[in-house]
């Protein structure tokens, strides 16, 4: 394999934001360490700024319709990447916001914390734009690097740092898995490179190596049966790192996802299929079985993440462009109603410290906002219309249900009113009960504005989505090649009603 | 069918959300007495504008008319369309109206949160409204699942009983799991139009629109699952027998003005005579369907008069009595024949006068008594005779009795239902008679006869309020029962299709599709 080092100025270009972005992190860096005394909002803004120019240099890309491909196809940039890249900027910019009021509860290295957000963020942007197994192992490890700490943040916390143990624990293991899938495969192709990999037949090493590829992948996107670190994780970490996790990690793993499973195992779709099939069924229904006994909000939300993936993974047993279509379009509704609830978590749990349903009682009184935002939040989980969530599902039914994947539909619908009756518990709560405590609770500014910004998204993607319809569709063009091979390899239980 | 009369005005978009409007502007209300002034006024607006849509609509035409038609999800074939034909604008009218009595009807009853109440009473009429006018099958499943919403927090909020909790959730799960097998229908409906416009070089690509979907053939086999998927879902939400357990609760421990619109307003019905019989009219025909449908039909009909028989609580009585009513529509539907349609079509539109009404009488007597249950009444026509007038006259109507609406509807179910098929006729007609018996039975037991002990000196009579939902029903029943051409003029057009349709089955043919293109 040869690299060449050569780099031409607009090879330079392509690696603008993420160039940005490190130097950005140096910055903070200094400047927590230069001016001890800053106030940490101004640290926070600091990150955003240099998150928003990101962000900002994404844009430009992504309409100018700049694109390409570096160190021989290691790292690629097109609209996909820059999908996904604008997914985690986008994110991580809400969190850092919400974070600010969250913050004065760490007692040490407040600087760093943000600093530690950006540089996960900037490890997932890497990510995106994998496209071999070794750029894939660095930057996945890189962004993993930095949620290590970031969840055992809390440092007097026992749940914070159990947390942080089991993550470090698990994650480490997956990273074995990872690195030996790695190995496997290319002892038996020879190649790293997704693009160049000629798979022709399936060898047991090859099967084996990409299962715990998949595994390794599996593990970030918190599918079942690789979820086990999610409820706890999710329980004891920092809130707003929650919600980090809950989002951008994903978005980040499955762009790889959506790599290696179409470009270089686009012609063994029979086989996969099953796999993600498998995986699918199991992440909805044990997602949403084991959220309805679910006490606190976190897990409530650990469980019904474990169970939104599931629903993510029908588009991807699809196995079409409308299918990665679909994928898209539905972490970007995921997007919105995910941050926004952990959002709401985080004002409750900074007025009343606690993150139970059950001091959720009377939330509609104590602060109707909230309340409504909730509201319309869990029913654009739930996937009830016209909010965002209704159209992301019926986008990956339709793509699904072209493939003939009625089982998986049937399940995905029954889990839908499963769903609905937790995410119903804690309407409930909000509006039914009354409150412990009638005191009203005040929703602080940065919080407030994480909260339009998802209240927005979920109402416009729900009324008025062709924007972002479009948008997906040109942001996987690259699939629009797929190679359709019929579904033969499947036993007719799966494919036929 | 197909045609279609596009309206200069976009009056359809301002009937489905002048409500919602109506019910956000409702928030910026303070005074609980300007909230219901309000809340009346644009329920009244909302009516005047469903008359006049009412009058301006051309009848004996099967055309859609009134047309709006918005590309709203290019990517996915779902578009913002809405029509009414003769099938929907009667419902447009009934639901106009029965809000505006309810709003009237909750004026004293409605006690706490009444701004809350009245804000959900009218996103119900925008959604309830959003069903009965939309044309793309997605925009209705939008507003159908919307529903829940408005519905779930009125009988959990405002509902009297102390299962209310429970009975709000299992109305919410069990609609909600009958949606879901008809989005599955939907899906596939709109795939099989995908098959066809690739295979034809159509576009768009993909449909969801009715008007659309009916000019593409499907296959029987495919046409027999859609049914039964999409027969779920208006099943559930009818409900069909043996479909119907969230029923009696949510009548019961929800609020009056939610029991008006649950037993008032038939979707489910609605959603078998606007999509299934068209869209597929082999599957709709075929021998295995309409004999379990007809047969479920029946066990409804001698199953909710059986238990309404026996109710000692007049609401749970009502629920059952519901029950029964909906096996007629249903029987008459799947007679499929020109008089069955019609006859379930007025029926759906005479229940929302009758069951509607003699919901509103159970309010009064609720509101009276605090009760419905039987041992609170007993000979209430001494005290209240005119409330027992009304009870008497509006319950004769929802039995059938000549002269009033009931009878002009049941009437030509029966004869469509004679006409199919001799047996199902037949057990049909014995449902008259028990319907017959439980209201005549209940009625004598709670108005007439000794006077109960629980029944005070002091108890009023109907207040001025009271009267004019009463009299307001009243004169419905009797303008339908006496001179319903107009009426069936206004069905005539659309029934007719339908019933073409059905005999011509969904073979394609290409003369429908120029006509689509007129518009």
């Amino acid at each position: 394999m040869n690299f060449s080092l050569t780099m031409s100025p607009s090879d330079l270009l392509l690696l603008l934001p993420e160039i940005i972005l490190t130097a950005w992190l140096c910055l903070i860096l200094i400047v927590d360490f230069s001016f001890p005394r800053l106030p940490n909002e101004q640290l926070a803004y600091l990150s955003i700024a240099g998150l928003g120019a990101t962000l900002g240099c994404l844009v430009w890309f992504n309409i100018g319709g700049v694109t390409g491909a570096l160190f021989a196809n290691m790292f690629v940039l097109d609209r996909m990447a820059l999908f996904f890249k604008m997914f985690i900027v986008g994110s991580t910019m809400l969190v850092i916001l919400a974070s600010i009021d969250y913050v004065h509860r760490f007692k040490f290295f407040r600087g760093e914390y943000y600093f530690l957000i950006v540089m996960s963020a900037l490890g997932m942007m890497f990510m995106a734009s994998a496209n071999d197994l070794l750029s894939v192992f660095v930057t996945l490890e890189f962004s993993t690097f930095g949620f290590y700490v970031l969840v055992a943040y809390l440092r007097e916390d026992m749940a914070s740092n159990e947390a942080g143990i089991k993550f470090f624990i698990l994650g480490v293991f997956a990273a074995g898995l990872l690195a030996y899938g790695i190995s496997l495969v290319y002892g038996e192709t020879g190649q790293l490179v997704f693009s160049d990999m000629k798979l022709t037949e399936v060898t047991p090493g090859l099967a084996i190596g990409f299962l715990l590829i998949f595994g390794a992948l599996g593990f970030k996107i918190g599918a079942v049966p690789f979820h086990s670190w999610i409820p706890d994780t999710y329980h004891g970490s920092p809130t707003p790192v929650t919600a980090f996790l809950s989002i951008a990690p994903k978005g980040a793993a499955f762009a790889i996802l959506l790599r290696m499973f179409f470009v270089a195992l686009a012609t063994f779709k029979p086989i996969w299929v099953l796999l993600l099939v498998a995986a699918s069924v199991l992440s909805m229904t044990y997602g949403n079985i084991v959220a309805i006994a679910q006490k606190n909000m976190k897990r409530l939300l650990a469980y019904s993440g474990i169970a939104q993936i599931g629903n993510v993974l029908i588009g991807l047993a699809a196995g079409t462009k409308m299918g990665n279509d679909a994928i898209l379009f539905y972490l970007l509704t995921y997007f919105f109603a995910n941050l926004g609830a952990f959002a709401i978590i985080i004002a409750v749990s900074e007025a009343i410290g606690s993150e139970e349903i059950d001091d959720y009682s009377g939330l509609g009184r104590r602060s109707p906002f909230l309340a409504f935002s909730m509201l319309i939040f869990l029913l654009s989980l739930a996937g009830v219309p016209p909010l965002a969530g209704f159209i992301g599902k019926l986008y990956i039914f339709i793509a699904a249900m072209k493939e003939g994947l009625y089982v998986l539909i049937t399940v995905g619908l029954i889990n839908i009113v499963i769903s609905m009756y937790y995410y119903l518990i804690v309407v409930k709560k909000m509006y039914i009960s009354e409150p412990h405590d009638p005191s009203r609770i005040r929703v602080s500014g940065p919080i407030k504005a994480v909260l339009y910004v998802c209240l927005a998204g979920t109402l416009i993607i729900g009324i008025y989505p062709q924007p972002f319809t479009d948008w997906v569709v040109s942001a996987t063009m690259m699939f629009s090649g797929l190679v359709d091979v019929p579904l033969t390899a499947i036993p007719p239980a799966v494919i036929n009603p | 069918m197909l045609e279609e009369l596009a309206s200069t005005f976009p009056i359809l978009t301002c009937i489905l959300f002048l409500p919602l409007v109506g019910a956000v502007v409702l928030w910026l209300v303070e005074d609980e007495d300007m909230v219901r002034i309000s809340a009346l006024t644009i329920a009244l607006v909302e009516l005047a504008l469903s008359v006049f849509v009412l009058l301006r609509f051309l009848p004996d035409s099967a055309a859609m008319q009134f047309t709006e038609h918005v590309a709203w999800i290019p990517a996915l074939g779902v578009s913002y369309h809405l029509a009414a034909d003769g099938i929907s604008v009667l419902f447009v009218g009934l639901t106009a109206f029965l809000t505006v009595l309810i709003v009237i009807y909750s004026w004293d009853t409605v006690r706490h949160q009444v701004k809350l109440y009245m804000m959900a009473l009218l996103a119900l009429e925008t959604t309830t409204m959003g069903v009965f006018l939309s044309i793309d099958l997605i925009l209705f499943f939008v507003f159908w699942e919307l529903m829940l919403i408005p519905s779930y927090f009125l009988i959990k909020l405002w509902g009297g009983g102390a299962e209310r909790h429970y009975a709000a959730l299992k109305y919410v799960l069990y609609t909600l799991l009958g949606s879901v097998f008809m989005l599955v229908g939907i899906a596939l409906l709109d795939l099989n139009y995908h098959q066809w416009a690739t295979l034809h070089h159509m576009d768009p690509s993909y449909s969801f629109d009715l008007l659309e979907l009916l000019a593409v053939p499907i296959p029987l086999s495919q046409q027999i699952l859609i049914f039964w998927l999409l027969f779920l879902g208006f099943a559930f939400k009818a409900p069909l027998f043996p479909f119907h357990t969230w029923l009696p609760d949510a009548l019961l421990e929800g609020p009056i003005g939610m029991a008006v619109v649950l037993a008032g307003l038939k979707l489910g019905t609605f959603g078998f005579i606007r999509f299934s019989i068209p869209l597929l009219p082999d599957a709709s025909k075929s021998q295995t369907v309409v004999t379990v449908i007809m047969v479920l039909g029946l066990l409804a009909i001698l199953y909710g008069a059986i238990m309404a028989l026996i109710q000692s609580d007049f609401r749970r009585l009502l629920a059952f009595s519901s029950i029964s009513h909906l096996g007629f529509v249903v029987i008459g539907l799947f007679a499929l024949n020109y008089q069955g349609l019609q006859g379930s079509l007025l029926t759906m539109i005479n229940l929302g006068f009758s069951t509607a009404g003699l919901f509103f009488i159970a309010g009064f007597l609720y509101s009276r008594q605090q009760s419905t249950e039987l041992r609170a009444f007993g000979g209430m026509a001494k005290q209240t005779p005119v409330l027992a007038s009304f009870f008497l006259f509006i319950g004769l109507a929802s039995i059938g009795l000549p002269g009033t609406n009931g009878f002009v509807g049941e009437f030509l179910i029966l004869l469509g239902t004679f006409k199919a098929n001799w047996l199902y006729g037949g057990i049909a007609v014995t449902g008259v008679i028990f319907g017959a018996a439980y209201f005549l039975w209940y009625y004598e037991r709670a108005m007439l006869g000794p006077v109960g002990k629980a029944v005070k000196d002091s108890l009023k009579d109907l207040h001025p309020r009271e009267m004019i939902i009463a009299s307001a029903l009243s004169v419905m029943i009797l303008w339908i029962g006496l001179y319903p051409a107009p009426f069936l003029r206004i069905m005539n057009g659309s029934v007719q299709a339908l019933v073409d349709r059905v005999d011509r089955g969904a073979m394609p043919s290409l003369e429908s599709k120029l006509q689509i293109r007129v518009d």
